[in-house]
């Protein structure tokens, strides 16, 4: 492993020079089949031209892929925008969202570092320094003490006010704030209660909500796409219609009945939301959730109007406001359909959004109560509203514990219940429950695309992910096995499915990933052909 | 008799902490209710914290009664508090220092606490600590034996503090000056205090008559303090006065930062408290200044009547 001498001040040198270079010898090792870099594809260099536009300059990797301002006259008004934001981060009208914790975790950091090795980024990249928890945390820190504290322009240096706050510090701790999966993993580790991975957050806002930043795929094509367009997948109310309809048709085709899809159904008990991405690139989720609920005889329906067929909600990432107007518009839908609570279908982002975050947003007709699809679905299983044979899914399965639906909301039980009822070779992996490993995907970087973003989720952030699967796994990965990796969310599953890409997964092991309805539909005792394909797609 | 100068000073010093550390906690306690951001395992759910689950794990939680558990609070608080928990899982090698240092400040404030139990029973009850009455005995020797351990438990906990800072890379590439100042500081009042246990207060009997009069406001005698002895209440004092203003406080952030956010699962329910506590915040006039907000107006006209790209909508009704 090579030495990382980098410092906190090193944010802002100049841009001529990047930070850290991952090499292959720094990143952590894969278990088998894994051997050595062979086994994998090589990390690659930043294209030159990027860097006319983008910010290359930590550590190759572009997670915000809009045009930065490099130059001269707008790197002053980029300080000045900074510095004018962070004011406002730290004021109670425009930050009551999280002013308390924020405050608490700027004022009580001990920089012990004992959150450090909670974090897999920093652990996978063979712990470089700007991937610690604490990195980043601490540069906003100093710039507050210097250029925002009285104790920082008397005392300087002698009380951390040592950051030079210039437009490579900006546009450095921009892309670092993309380099956390928000996964919080740090939090529960530190024995005062700080929070990292909510600094970060805040640092998002800042830059997203004064200066108007953040990767396209959350703000541009994520949150502004889907209250404009009705989805973040562009996915537009005809085009729900059609693969609803494609959907009835796949169900009639693989259990050999139709089932009639509730859309817009006013005054049914449930208004089911799903991620979207489900309806494009995993339409056998919401296809076993229809079968599911037909099955179990519930008042149920689906919304057709914008906003409403999907359940992300990118400002929890990056925007409290653009959280907010998502979250209100689905409430609303809610409300007009005159339902009594609101499911969640398996995307774990949209859990916690809408059940957590958004929980004091929500007033009067607008609260409207929100349950999992997890909670739900156990409920009917113990009810024996299914009649399930464990038989059928006679395969190893391993679980992966969604942050925002675990640590990050306490849903740990119910999904285990049914995998242990129904998965005769379901098997933990090795950290799990409230102390998993994010999938990689985490806080967006399961759609950030662009330049080679992907290139960093896959080594650095889905790595540990990986490792963990290939473990759980250790007793029967050869290819001649048949393997389930159960991941009931969708965010999690595009990370994994391109993390099992970039490794070979399908190929050397023979592993699938999937949701956990696809595996209740598997085991339908009424079902003559297995739901679940051992293919990959 | 009159008081000195240094009792004086002692009484600013320990007026200074209270009012210090109660502002403090003022000031956090004041702030506007935040958004939601537990993290579990939560302590207090009852029957499911050791697996870190939740209410939501119950099917229509809303309409069923919460079921917490404060002994499942404490459970989680005291194992910090009294063990750092955290550092002894997850940074052992900090841990086998930094506990004893802090052991060792707990015991010094129970050593405190009981040369004032010690001085009030001296000074109201005429009643020596020194005496073979049951109480003084008991006082006498729980005195003995706090402060002892406290100032060699502290003292070389302080060391090994210092030295894994300085040793440890992340540590020491992320420490400021000033946290090499606040555990010399620290330090040099721990040595100052061993110094004088060791050489001229081998059973704090000086510290208890300092102390004595101290609570009978200088109607009994003021003993002979040495130059070290002195310097050694001084500092004490100055460090009291210090405590509150440095992260040092973290003794009162910590409440907050685990019960006011990390295990601060209250739900909103139709018609609770924290729905009136939410209309209110929702009031607040923001000012951002990208493209997608419109400055001036509130949180929730911001949330509802402003386009996701920016633009003020014609007709809106503010949720």
């Amino acid at each position: 492993m090579s030495k990382d001498d980098t410092r906190l001040q090193d944010i802002s040198k100049p841009l001529n020079e990047q930070l850290v270079k991952i090499r292959f010898e720094d990143l952590m090792p894969l278990p088998a089949p894994f051997k050595g870099p062979e086994d994998e594809p090589p990390l690659t260099d930043p294209k030159p031209d990027w860097k006319k536009d983008y910010v290359t300059e930590l550590d190759g990797y572009i997670g915000i892929d809009m045009p930065m301002p490099k130059n001269g006259v707008e790197e002053k008004e980029l300080v000045q925008k900074f510095l004018n934001g962070l004011k406002k981060l730290l004021s109670e009208n425009n930050n009551w969202e999280f002013l308390q914790p924020l405050m608490l975790s700027f004022e009580y950091c001990a920089q012990c570092q004992t959150c450090s090795d909670a974090c897999p980024v920093y652990l996978s990249s063979g712990k470089k320094e700007i991937y610690r928890p604490t990195y980043r945390a601490e540069i906003v820190r100093r710039i507050i003490k210097k250029y925002l504290t009285k104790s920082g322009k008397i005392f300087g240096k002698f009380v951390g006010a040592d950051i030079e706050l210039n437009a490579n510090t900006v546009l450095r701790l921009a892309e670092d704030a993309y380099r956390c999966t928000l996964c919080r993993r740090c939090a529960q580790r530190c024995p005062i209660g700080v929070d990292n991975g909510l600094i970060t957050h805040e640092i998002r806002k800042l830059f997203s909500a004064e200066l108007g930043i953040a990767p396209k795929p959350l703000h541009e094509l994520g949150t502004v796409q889907h209250l404009e367009k009705g989805s973040s997948t562009g996915l537009t109310p005809e085009g729900f219609a059609d693969i609803i309809e494609f959907i009835e048709d796949d169900i009639e085709e693989k259990i050999g009945k139709r089932i009639k899809i509730p859309v817009d159904e006013k005054g049914a008990d449930i208004l089911l939301i799903h991620n979207a991405g489900e309806y494009l690139s995993w339409p056998e989720n919401p296809a076993a959730f229809a079968i599911l609920f037909e099955e179990a005889g519930l008042s149920w329906t689906l919304s057709s109007e914008m906003v409403g067929y999907d359940g992300v909600n990118y400002g929890v990432w990056y925007d409290d406001v653009q959280l907010a107007r998502v979250a209100l518009k689905h409430a609303e839908i809610a409300r007009k359909l005159d339902v009594n609570k609101i499911v969640i279908g398996e995307c774990g982002h949209a859990h916690k959004a809408i059940t957590i975050i958004a929980d004091r947003v929500f007033h009067d007709e607008y609260n409207i109560p929100r349950e999992s699809c997890l909670t739900l679905l156990w409920d009917l299983y113990r009810k024996g509203r299914f009649n399930l044979d464990p038989d059928k899914n006679d395969f190893p399965v391993t679980l992966h514990d969604p942050c925002n639906v675990v640590r990050l909301m306490g849903i740990v039980e119910p999904q285990r219940k049914i995998l242990r009822a129904i998965a005769p070779q379901f098997r933990e992996m090795s950290p799990n429950g409230v102390y998993n490993y994010c999938c990689g995907g985490g806080s967006g970087f399961a759609i950030m695309q662009s330049m080679n973003f992907p290139e960093f989720r896959n080594k650095l952030s889905a790595r540990m992910k990986v490792k963990q699967v290939l473990e759980a796994f250790s007793d029967c990965i050869s290819p001649d096995i048949n393997k389930y990796f159960c991941l009931p969310c969708s965010n999690c599953k595009g990370a994994t499915r391109d993390a099992f890409v970039h490794y070979g997964i399908w190929d050397k092991c023979r592993i699938i990933y999937s949701g956990l309805v696809e595996l209740m539909v598997n085991a339908m005792v009424d079902l003559e052909e297995p739901f679940v394909e051992w293919e990959w797609h | 008799m009159a008081i000195s100068l240094l009792q004086l000073s002692s009484y600013v010093a320990f007026a200074i902490f209270i009012v210090a550390v109660l502002a403090k906690w003022r000031k956090w306690s004041s702030m506007p209710i935040h958004l939601r951001w537990e993290l579990y395992p939560v302590p207090h759910e009852k029957g499911r914290s050791e697996y870190g689950g939740s209410y939501y794990e119950e099917p229509d939680w809303w309409t069923k009664p919460r079921e917490t558990t404060l002994a499942g609070e404490l459970k989680d608080m005291l194992a910090e508090m009294l063990f750092i928990k955290r550092a002894f899982e997850y940074k052992r090698d900090l841990w086998i220092v930094t506990y004893p240092f802090h052991l060792g400040i707990y015991l010094i404030l129970a050593w405190l606490a009981l040369l004032f139990v010690g001085g009030l029973t001296e000074a109201y009850a005429g009643l020596s600590i020194q005496s073979t009455h049951p109480w003084s005995q008991l006082i006498y020797y729980l005195t003995l034996l706090t402060g002892s351990l406290g100032i060699i438990l502290g003292t070389l906990g302080c060391i090994g503090t210092l030295i894994v800072r300085f040793v440890d890379t992340g540590m020491r590439k992320w420490s400021t000056p000033l946290h090499y100042f606040n555990l010399l500081f620290i330090f040099v009042v721990f040595i100052l205090g061993a110094y004088a246990w060791l050489t001229v207060d081998n059973n704090f009997s000086t510290a208890r008559a300092y102390m004595t009069s101290l609570v009978s406001f200088g109607s009994t005698d003021l003993p002979q303090l040495n130059g070290v002895l002195t310097a050694h209440v001084i500092l004490l004092e100055l460090l009291f006065v210090y405590i509150p203003f440095t992260k040092m406080s973290h003794f009162v952030g910590k409440y907050f930062t685990f019960h006011k956010v990390y295990w601060d699962d209250e739900p909103n329910l139709r018609g609770s408290h924290i729905e009136d506590k939410v209309r209110e915040v929702l009031k607040y006039r923001v000012d951002w200044a990208a493209p997608h907000y419109v400055p001036g107006m509130t949180w929730a006209e911001e949330a509802t009547c402003v386009e996701p790209w920016g633009e003020k909508k014609e007709a809106c009704e503010v949720k």
